[in-house]
Formats: structure tokens, sequence, C-alpha cells
């Protein structure tokens, strides 16, 4: 008994250094992996307000710029209503019909702090769970989508951003077809990967990358990026893709988040499917 | 008294200093300027090993909860904090740091500054980097991290106490 509190006396030093260690890296290691402390990270009520402040002072540096995308998104919306097109045959056009069930609804978001130069790249939005945002949806810009909802508090939520090592979102090769998983691998926070794709596929360079909408998170056919080159993986029939993304993550401001109206009914549906036996 | 305030203080400054201006400066090729740790070097020479943990341990616990790293920079601080008085040990000049009040750019050799503060910005940044990547085959990206932002880290450390810590009058 005397020796082992001779032992504790002698490295209490290193016993003390050994927990906090402990203590830290026991949060980063289960953060990475599952959002528990959530009262630690820039979603909670303090650290929010701190960074929309530093939004407030920050926004106007990219004021015109932002201006300018609104704006062209606003024409190619405008181009859609109704007003600007002419009915040709009046009996066949109707806007509010039954043939359509709205799937998709959006809720408009601001990003008030994010990171692209770090191995994983979170984003924060200054909307939360009051406004109707729960983990695991879509978030996009008009020009390519940007990551999946991973923490929410009541009035700002925590984006896993493309610039993250463990997406897995889903995306396809718009004109093959041939659909994969988008990974990144830190570094360049203008490219990405795509893995998964047998390599007796024909990929053909520059071709546009979309979302495949498979698992319910993001709608099919929103904009990812193209792709710049791809080389087969070693010892593996598999294609290594990598392509530019088209949004530049450095200076997005506005998102917007996606909400699901018949995720529920997909995931209920799709877990029906027996589970693959272990062999 | 007087020396719990002022640290009191520069802990605040250092937290928002990092948390909202450095961590947002984005240089590029993977450069990322760290200042915090000047707060832990500057810390009384003889203060308590556990109390310096703690105080690492809270300010990078503050750094991660604002910039969303969740554990990184608490882990590299109470390193640096535990490593401090052993470097210090064994860069001590030959006279001791008996009439030294705090280890600033004013207080002690130029030498003495680089090698001690280059030695423990390099761990920490190193410490950092290899658990913020965490994989064995980009180790080059580690160290291609840890060779460009220490010596960023370390003269923007200079520049600060240039700028901020008042002259010491030559009287004393």
């Amino acid at each position: 008994m005397r020796n082992l509190i001779a032992f504790f006396k002698r490295f209490r030093v290193f016993l003390v250094f050994a927990v906090l260690q402990g203590l830290a890296l026991s949060t980063y290691f289960t953060y990475l992996n599952f959002p528990r402390a959530q009262y630690l990270t820039s979603a909670s009520i303090v650290n929010g307000h701190i960074l929309t402040v530093k939004n407030d002072l920050t926004k106007h540096f990219n004021l015109s710029y932002n201006n300018y995308k609104l704006q062209k998104e606003n024409i190619a919306l405008r181009k859609r209503l109704p007003q600007s097109f002419i009915p040709i045959q009046s009996n066949v056009f109707k806007i509010d019909d039954t043939l359509f069930h709205q799937q998709y609804e959006y809720i408009a978001a601001t990003v008030i702090n994010s990171t692209f130069d770090k191995r994983n790249n979170y984003f924060t939005l200054n909307i939360g769970s009051s406004q109707g945002i729960k983990r695991g949806m879509g978030v996009f810009s008009d020009k390519g989508i940007v990551g999946v909802v991973h923490n929410v508090s009541e009035h700002f939520s925590v984006v896993k951003s493309v610039l993250t090592e463990a997406i897995n979102i889903d995306v396809m090769i718009e004109s093959s077809g041939a659909f994969g998983l988008l990974k990144w691998d830190g570094g360049n926070p203008k490219i990405g990967s795509i893995s998964g794709i047998s390599n007796d596929m024909k990929i053909k360079k520059w071709s546009k990358i979309v979302t495949r909408g498979g698992s319910g998170i993001f709608p099919r056919g929103l904009q990812v990026g193209i792709v710049s080159s791809f080389k087969p993986v070693e010892a593996k029939p598999l294609w290594d893709i990598s392509f530019y993304y088209s949004e530049d993550y450095r200076k997005i401001q506005r998102v917007y988040v996606v909400k699901n109206l018949l995720k529920y009914e997909q995931k209920e549906l799709e877990s029906l499917i027996p589970p693959d036996k272990e062999e | 008294m007087r020396i719990v305030i002022i640290h009191t203080l520069r802990f605040v400054l250092f937290l928002f200093a990092q948390a909202l201006l450095f961590n947002q400066l984005e240089i590029g090729f993977g450069i990322q300027a760290m200042i915090y740790p000047l707060f832990i070097l500057l810390l009384p020479y003889n203060i308590n090993i556990f109390l310096s943990m703690l105080i690492a341990f809270a300010l990078g616990f503050g750094i991660d909860s604002i910039s969303n790293t969740y554990g990184l920079h608490a882990s590299a601080a109470v390193l640096l904090a535990y490593l401090r008085p052993i470097i210090f040990k064994s860069f001590e000049p030959r006279d001791g740091y008996e009439d030294t009040q705090e280890m600033n750019f004013y207080e002690m050799p130029t030498s003495w500054l680089l090698s001690v503060f280059g030695l423990m910005l390099l761990i920490h940044h190193f410490w950092f980097f290899t658990l913020e990547l965490f994989k064995f085959n980009e180790v080059g990206f580690i160290l291609q991290k840890t060779i460009l932002s220490a010596p960023i880290s370390l003269i923007v450390c200079i520049l600060i106490q240039i700028v901020f810590i008042r002259k010491p009058s030559t009287s004393r």
C-alpha cells in the first residue's frame, strides 16, 4: 500500500497530465464519430452568439459578390415562374396539379463560421431546431452541395462539410450514371474524390458529377463538380476519380438546407430489406 | 494579485484572438498560425505545474469549442504545459532564472528565446497536426504543416511580445 502511494506521489504530475490528455483525446475521437458533446461545439448558445457577432462584422466583405450570386439565381428561378410562360395548350398547362407531389422543401441559411484547411471542416449555420433543422439533413448552395447537418442546437447547427474525411455522400457521373461515394483526401479544398466506381465503366474527363439522391438527403441532380482526372486503384477493379468542386468552399456564405418530406417513408420501406448474412 | 489579473486578462485575449482571428486566417499550404502557446510559455516561471496544466486545458477547450475541433487544442496545450518545466530546466542559463520575472522577449537573450520557443512550438505543432490527420500515410503532410506553421507561429509570437509587452525600465 505504501509503495502504491509512493508510486502515485512520484508520478503525480504525469498522472494528471495523462488524465487531462485522456479527457481531451476522448472528446476529440468521440466527436469525430458521434456528436455527444453538444455543449462544447459551436452550436451551443454562447459560442453561437460569439460567432454571430463575428459574422456580423465579416459578412460584408463579400457582399457585392454574394448579391451578384443571389441575383443570378433569382433570374434563373424567375424564368421558371408561371408568369414567364405562355400557355400553348391551355387545357394541358396547369400550375397546381396532383401529378407532382412536393418531396423537398428548402430552408435558407447563412454560414456564420467555416474552415477549409483542417482535416475535418465543419460549418456553423445560423439556424437550428427551432427553424426545423434536424440531424442528417443535406445542405447545398446555389453552385453545389455543401454537406450534411451533424449537430443541432436551438438556434444554430453544425454542418459536416464535404471537406471531411468520412462524408460518404452518394454521387453519380451525370452522363453515364455510374455512382460512387464522395470522399475528401485532405489538403486541397478545391478537389474531392469518388470511390467505388468499377473500372470497366467508361469515364470522360470534364464530365459533370451530380448527386444521386439515393439516401434521400439530397434531391437527385444537384451539382457537385466536374471530373478532373482518374486512374485505376492498385489491386482493385476500381477507378480513383478526382474532381473539382463546383462550389468554392473558401468563400461560402448563403446555403439552403434540404428537408425531405418523404424521407421517413423511404427509410421505412428500405428497412424491410433483410440484412445480409455475414459469411 | 496583480499578476493574477494580468494573466486572466491575457487568457481571455489569447482565447478570442486565437479562435476568432488566427483560426480564421487561411494562408494556404496547410499553414496555421497558433499564438496561444505563447500564453502558456509566458506564465510565471515558478507556477505550480498542476495549475498550469489545468489553465492550459481550459484555454485549449475554449478555443476548441469555438472552432469545432473538440479537444485537439486542449490536448496540445496540456502537452505544452507538461513539457514546459522540463524544457526550461534543460535550457537553463548559467546563473539560473533567479532574476527573471517572465520569460519574455526583453528579459531573456534572443538565442534562448529562439531555441526554447522554437522547440516548444515545433513539438506543439507536430502533436497537434499528428492528431488532426492521424494517419500513417499522411506523414509527409503532417511534416509539411508542422515545418511551415511553426516558424510563422514563432514570428507572430515574437512580434506580439514586441508590440504588447512593455519594455522594463533599465533602472531596475
